[in-house]
């Protein structure tokens, strides 16, 4: 009988984790709390930095771990050690008894609600990141004019700010907010653009191309300042102040749309998770690894292990590849005990 | 505008308000300027609402304007106020409602800086003693004077003779509120409703019937700026940040401004008698100004209180357009008399801004 | 004592002693959001984030030139910018901090903006010593208040009969309006002042602005009020 390994999360990092159990012979269960699988990366238009669809990398996924057992709209109720394995109960009431358990629990987006001064919810042209990738995909939201002609992206919105509670950078905002500028720019070639940084990290390979392409293709504004407050004019359009900190002055645009370049932060839902199997929890609210060097997919118990988002911000690739390493991780766990 | 979105915004920032036994400490600016707006909270709050209020005549001022010109230590402006509370604590109240928002601003980073600085604060009680021989307890509540009129604001409306309401058209009036910075922005749990959207003065508007317009200069500060008005050399700062707030309200044609802060009412007011002198533009409609109201003049209009008794004319710009909108009756060659009607001669009207 | 000798062996440190410097003072982002907001920075050549910048570098060669400059005396107070800093600071504390430290040095005689001090002190603790008020009518000039409008030339006329108006108790006793705070109560604030160092503020301030009045040859009268009034063009952002 082939070993059960249960995956929380049926994100990318789980699905690319079920992939690999199969392959080397396991039964990757995947607990997966929405209707469907692939956690963010499913709610996206397309990835950077090759303008990836997320669409066909998922359904390319799925396709290889039809064998794998999922649940879907399902959640864990409680875990309890069992000898060398532990018995996870899901609220369907099925039990798993598994030797290795893989938390893929990924992050949650930054409710941009929370950033009170830019309005979102409150000012009729305020987004979010995701909610302009969901327009991509459908083209359908009543908050974007049909013809904008000047956008702004927020970058930093809940992360790298202590008054948020999130000091952690989120990796992904400055290379997420160039490709939605320059996919802006695509559909809209008339529209202004500007982007709102306090520092351009990017870091990965290829990113720094889509930087140069924002600028020389597109002529994107990069303006670096971190928006200090957003107003609301009589034409229901968005007032933005902050300052272009490279010239030393204070700026006022005003914009048809502001998209808020949501950050990462934990899943409330994995806190929970940690507590029921005494899971250790760092300071920034993700979950603990043994180390953040070397061991990053190990956890203080043994046969429980991280892959993805859950321990902190990372992109997809760098998600893909702690899933695969993971499961090597179980895989020697599991042949050497 | 989504209203909801700012109606959740609202609910996060609620605090506890006691409904009664409150000690009253006054407004240095406002009693200068706006005396008769403290008269009306007394009269609300004692004789309409019955509720007690007490004052003593040995309260002073709080040091916090002088404290904010940077004229006064921080150990005696805090020491300043450790007497005030001594003055509360002597007269067996435990919650404290002074009429400024300096004054509240002051009271609030002062017990803020307490409790993060437990050594100052005992080196305070020690100054307090050897300079006064007086000792205190902290509030127990501090609320500002509008938080006690937003919470009866209901109890007042229940009252009202008019309502923030064209009685031609029927419409609510368009009332744009000004909050003063020291209120929340510091402190945003402070404050009724936040930071970024005080609900204060815009429960008020509500609950009287009008309707609050957003505009987006809002939240910025009137342009006081303590030093940048008390030196006469200075006060470009001050006229210039009123004209920006004033250049932002102006297409949504509000009806009147309703504040919070002993300054802004005063600044909002007179700047634009002095933008109308310099440049000729005026604010309002037919060559007048937007008028400026606090929220005790407001909620005296709106309980039937004589707008002259209300001293509604030592405001610069005309109240009367406003006053003839929600259909207050008034005699206007009663507007300057004195006392028992003494005659006591009439200011000047200005040309550049409209004036009754 | 020889104020000269004042001068600390390390500004910053003295600094760090300050409690609106340790709330308002931890580590900058250089991120603008305080400038963006700031209602001094789109009128003076003002920028809140670069003085929090300068005083980060801890170069007391630095922090020397800011205290002695025009540009720590541009900030209104009005904190706006407290609400929105992502690190937690509070650059209108750091400007009250680096301004006490100016006033203590004397260094604020050096800027145009920071002899405005003398006359700002006299009106404030004047009004407060003498009245127990930051503002009081009796020193409230329409003279130098021409903003107050007609309107207010006409009620500083009556005032007796315009404040009585207005329910009013002025200078009158017992509780109200303007009332006459009683004798033993401006006693104390007097013993507060001098318990507290603000009777050696007054002192302090008069004295540096005495010595730099002689320096470039005023009397008193005559520095207090080009300080009061006037305004050169060099501070303006447009």
């Amino acid at each position: 009988m082939k070993e059960n390994i249960v995956i929380i999360g049926g994100g990318i990092a789980g699905m690319e984790a079920a992939k690999q159990l199969l392959v080397l012979g396991y039964n990757p269960i995947i607990i997966e709390q929405q209707d469907h699988l692939g956690g963010h990366v499913s709610q996206w238009h397309k990835l950077f930095p090759d303008m990836t669809s997320s669409h066909e990398l998922l359904d390319g996924l799925s396709n290889q771990i039809k064998d794998a057992n999922v649940f879907l709209e399902t959640k864990v109720n409680s875990i309890n050690a069992l000898g060398d394995s532990y018995n996870v109960i899901l609220n369907n009431g099925v039990n798993i008894v598994a030797k290795a358990v893989l938390v893929a629990s990924g992050f949650h987006l930054f409710d941009a609600a929370k950033k009170e001064e830019y309005g979102y919810g409150v000012y009729d042209r305020v987004i979010t990141n995701a909610d302009l990738e969901a327009w991509f995909n459908k083209r359908a939201d009543a908050r974007i004019p049909e013809h904008p002609k000047a956008v702004g992206f927020v970058h930093c919105v809940g992360s790298r700010d202590l008054k948020a509670g999130n000091s952690q950078c989120s990796k992904v905002c400055c290379t997420t907010a160039i490709k939605q500028a320059i996919e802006i720019k695509e559909i809209f070639p008339e529209t202004e653009v500007y982007c709102f940084y306090m520092d351009l990290r990017l870091f990965g390979k290829k990113y720094e191309d889509f930087y140069i392409n924002a600028q020389r293709d597109f002529g994107v504004h990069f303006i670096r300042g971190r928006v200090s407050e957003v107003g609301e004019t009589i034409d229901n359009r968005v007032q933005v102040k902050a300052e272009d900190t490279l010239t030393g002055k204070p700026l006022k645009v005003t914009l048809d749309l502001l998209v808020l370049m949501s950050g990462m932060v934990c899943n409330p839902r994995t806190n929970e998770l940690a507590e029921m199997i005494g899971l250790n929890i760092d300071d920034d609210g993700f979950l603990k690894s043994k180390d953040n060097v070397y061991t990053i997919m190990e956890s203080n118990r043994p046969g429980i292990f991280y892959a993805g988002a859950c321990t902190g911000t990372k992109t997809v690739p760098e998600t893909v590849a702690e899933a695969r390493a993971a499961v090597l991780s179980i895989h020697h766990y599991l042949t050497q005990a | 505008m989504i209203t909801e979105g700012k109606q959740k915004i609202w609910s996060d920032y609620q605090k506890e308000i006691p409904d009664d036994h409150w000690y009253y400490v006054r407004s240095c600016i406002r009693q200068n300027f706006f005396p008769a707006s403290e008269k009306m909270f007394t009269e609300i709050t004692q004789k309409v609402l019955g509720k007690d209020l007490y004052e003593t005549p040995h309260h002073t001022t709080c040091g916090g304007i002088a404290y904010h010109c940077d004229t006064i230590p921080q150990e005696t402006v805090m020491t300043i106020v450790a007497r005030q509370f001594a003055l509360m604590t002597e007269a067996g109240y435990e919650n404290y409602v002074p009429s400024c928002i300096t004054s509240f601003g002051n009271y609030c980073e002062i017990l803020e800086t307490w409790h993060e600085f437990p050594e100052l604060e005992a080196k305070i009680r020690e100054n307090l003693w050897k300079a006064c021989k007086r000792e205190f307890k902290k509030p127990k509540y501090l609320a500002h004077t509008s938080d006690l009129i937003y919470h009866w604001r209901n109890a007042i409306a229940a009252k009202a003779k008019h309502h923030l309401v064209n009685k031609e058209t029927g419409e609510p009036l368009k009332i744009v509120e000004h909050i003063g910075c020291h209120y929340a922005k510091m402190f945003p749990s402070k404050g009724v409703g936040g930071a970024e959207y005080p609900y204060v003065l815009a429960g008020m508007v509500e609950s009287w019937g009008g309707q609050v317009v957003d505009y987006p200069e809002r939240r910025h500060c009137c342009g006081y700026g303590f030093r940048q008005y008390h030196v006469k050399a200075n006060r470009g700062y001050s006229v210039s940040n009123t004209h920006k707030k004033f250049e932002s309200m102006e297409p949504f044609h509000p009806d009147a401004i309703i504040t919070n802060c002993p300054g802004c009412p005063y600044f909002l007011d007179r700047w634009q008698y002095v933008i109308a002198e310099q440049t000729g533009k005026t604010y309002g409609k037919d060559g007048f100004g937007i008028p400026v109201f606090t929220y005790e003049e407001m909620a005296g209009i709106i309980l039937g209180y004589d707008p002259w008794d209300l001293g509604l004319q030592l405001h610069q710009v005309a109240v009367e357009p406003f006053l003839d909108k929600i259909g207050v009756e008034y005699d206007p060659k009663a507007k300057y008399l004195g006392m028992n009607k003494e005659d006591i001669m009439r200011p000047e009207l200005p040309k550049s801004i409209k004036c009754c | 004592m020889n104020n000269k000798d004042n001068k600390p062996k390390n500004l910053y440190e003295e600094l760090c002693k300050d409690y609106r410097f340790k709330e308002g003072f931890h580590t900058c982002i250089n991120c603008g959001t305080c400038t963006a907001i700031c209602p001094a920075a789109e009128f003076y050549k003002y920028d809140p984030r670069k003085i929090v910048s300068i005083v980060q570098t801890r170069d007391d060669q630095q922090i020397e030139e800011l205290l002695k400059s025009d540009t720590i005396w541009y900030c209104g107070e009005c904190m706006s910018c407290v609400t929105r800093c992502p690190r937690k600071n509070g650059p209108g504390l750091v400007i009250i901090a680096l301004r006490d430290l100016s006033a203590r040095l004397g260094y604020f005689t050096e800027s145009e903006k920071g002899r405005q001090l003398l006359p700002l002190t006299h009106i404030m603790t004047g009004n407060i010593l003498n009245y127990g008020y930051c503002v009081h009518p009796k020193s409230f000039k329409w003279e130098d208040h021409k903003e107050s409008g007609p309107v207010w030339k006409w009620h500083t006329e009556h005032l007796e009969q315009s404040l009585a108006r207005q329910g009013a108790n002025y200078m009158g006793d017992g509780p109200g309006i303007l009332r006459k705070i009683p004798q033993e109560s401006l006693d104390e604030l007097k013993a507060i002042f001098d318990v507290t160092g603000g009777t050696e503020r007054i002192r302090i301030v008069e004295e540096y602005s005495k010595a730099k009045a002689e320096e470039m040859g005023m009397d008193m009268e005559e520095y207090e009020r080009q300080a009061f009034e006037y305004c050169s063009d060099k501070h303006f952002n447009h």
